[in-house]
């Protein structure tokens, strides 16, 4: 309790002191926990929307023959084996007739003089609509062709392609913008509190000669630690979250966000960023207590 | 009195072959042997420079000594690390000569630091430092800024910080330098309470109105060996 009393005042004595470079620290951690979450927030309704535009995708494999039902058997296993897919449906070559006579409609009459097994048997793998088996179609797609008795596979490739690279630039950012909270926070966290350290040497010096615990001389600054983690990441969110109702509002109604089905953190995902940037921030910190305990 | 080996066996300090030299070829401390008992009162003296503070300096273990054993309250203060090192430093007192105050900090304040450290009750401290500072003829100056003292009010500060906690060992390092004859008796005063009431008490200094009708034992210094050893007369 008196513990705990004297860990306050003492952390509420570093703040008043050194409040200028704490509220950069401050700023600094909300900033990144912000450039971080949004991308992270884009990513991951990307990862979602692919469901909903992944539904005309699909594979075509043209085959030779139409294949008996040992031979689609084989085939099935050999699709399988390389992911697991949504569906596959074979189409026989009489099928394909039909298929192609209804899309002709009233000039299906110009089938007529054409034999009816023209068009190749094919084969239409669905994959699992998750970006995993999106990313993965290109190469997908070359492992169907060497499959024996493969025409050709065919695909929206430019589109998948296209959607593809999108997904896997969005994933760097991710990447580095989180790199860039782990750095940040950290070392701005870290610096900071070396800032106070030093600017209250001459105290905590005193401190230990006087029979200071290390307790009792870390533990103000790793409250500032967790403050800062605290609540920089709750201001980076917030400011994410009135962004997010931001966009909602003037980019409502049909159109792009329709389309992405835009949806905001689940609490536990928002809980988890403020407890990994409490973390460290709290290392951070510690770090720096750690350096002076040790002299 | 706390059941460590010290009370037993009657020794708080205890230095056996002890030097500290400071580079480049500075000998402050040259084969000091000594031993103080518990309780006891203690003087060291000698000319500016001879080693006093850098004996009391060992004793605190503010630094190592080069070659040496000591021990305080019968530890060994090489082995002793972190919170145990901790927990002996919250019973050992020291006036600095240099008296280390924190000069934007009232009084009050720093002279309460050393209770604080061991976690005593808020009331308790302000009780103890108002009762300290009314001994020193300072009761006004309880929520003073301590860098607008004098010298002689920050040394008495300083002393007032080290006797707060009850040390059951108070270093006091020049405690009358700065002091007239009326207010050195009463620091003198309360330095004897303190032995009274249990304390071993080691004092440095060179005023010699302080040592010279003493009863007690006292060490000389010079150039960091120690010259003469007057022994305590049996009251
Ligand atoms: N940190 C240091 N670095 C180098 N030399 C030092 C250091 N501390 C003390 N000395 C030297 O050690 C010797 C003893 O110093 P010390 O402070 O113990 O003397 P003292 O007896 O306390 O003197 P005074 O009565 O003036 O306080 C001196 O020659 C001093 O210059
Ligand atoms: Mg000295």
């Amino acid at each position: 309790m008196r513990f705990w009393f004297s860990v306050v005042r003492q952390a509420g004595r570093n703040l008043r002191q050194t409040w200028p470079s704490q509220l950069m620290t401050l700023l600094t951690v909300s900033l990144s926990v912000l450039i971080f979450a949004f991308f992270s927030l884009v990513y991951t309704n990307m990862i979602n929307s692919s469901e909903q535009l992944g539904d005309d995708l699909r594979l075509i494999i043209y085959l030779e023959d139409d294949p008996g039902p040992e031979m689609q058997e084989q085939l099935r296993r050999k699709i399988t084996n390389f992911d697991r897919v949504e569906d596959i449906v074979f189409v026989s070559k009489e099928e394909a007739y039909k298929r192609f006579a209804e899309q002709l409609g009233g000039h299906r009459d110009v089938l007529d003089d054409i034999p009816k097994d023209f068009l190749p048997a094919s084969v239409e793998v669905i994959p699992l609509k998750n970006l995993r088996s999106l990313n993965q179609i290109k190469l997908f797609s070359q492992y169907l062709s060497k499959l024996p008795g493969t025409l050709k596979v065919q695909y929206g490739q430019e589109w998948v392609e296209r959607f593809y690279y999108f997904t896997r630039l969005l994933s760097i950012v991710v990447f580095l913008s989180g790199s860039l909270l782990i750095l940040t926070t950290i070392f701005m966290v870290s610096y900071t509190i070396r800032l106070t350290i030093f600017g209250r040497q001459a105290e905590l010096e005193l401190l230990k000669l006087v029979g200071a615990t290390n307790n009792y001389i870390r533990t103000p600054f790793l409250i500032e630690g967790v403050l800062q983690g605290l609540i920089g990441s709750s201001l980076g969110i917030f400011s994410l979250f009135l962004l997010y109702q931001w966009i909602k509002g003037h980019f409502s109604g049909p159109g792009l966000l329709e389309l992405f089905s835009f949806t905001f953190f689940t609490p536990e995902v928002i809980i988890a960023i403020i407890f990994i940037s409490i973390i460290l921030t709290t290392a951070g910190s510690f770090t720096s207590i750690q350096k002076f305990l040790r002299i | 009195m706390t059941t460590n080996n010290a009370s037993v066996n009657g020794t708080m300090v205890e230095l056996i072959k002890v030097s500290k030299s400071y580079p480049p070829d500075v000998v402050a401390l040259d084969n000091i042997s000594l031993s103080i008992n518990t309780g006891e009162l203690f003087f060291m003296i000698g000319k500016s420079g001879a080693g006093k503070t850098t004996l009391l300096k060992m004793i605190s273990y503010m630094e190592p000594p080069n070659t040496g054993l000591i021990e305080v309250a019968g530890h060994d203060l090489r082995r002793l690390r972190g919170n145990k090192l901790a927990k002996l430093r919250q019973r050992i007192g020291v006036a600095y000569q240099d008296f280390k105050l924190l000069l934007d900090r009232t009084v009050a304040e720093n002279i309460a630091i050393s209770m604080e450290v061991s976690y005593k009750q808020p009331s308790q401290i302000q009780k103890r430092v108002k009762n300290l500072l009314e001994q020193l003829q300072l009761s006004d100056k309880y929520n003073t800024i301590t860098g607008e003292l004098s010298r002689g009010e920050q040394q008495r500060i300083t002393l007032a910080r080290a006797v707060a906690n009850s040390p059951t060992l108070l270093l006091v390092d020049e405690p009358t330098g700065n002091l007239d004859a009326e207010t050195t008796g009463r620091v003198m005063q309360l330095l004897t309470k303190a032995n009274n009431s249990g304390a071993t008490v080691v004092i440095a200094t060179h005023d010699e109105s302080i040592f010279r009708n003493s009863k007690h034992r006292i060490m000389e210094l010079d150039r960091g060996r120690m010259v003469s050893m007057k022994e305590a007369t049996v009251s």
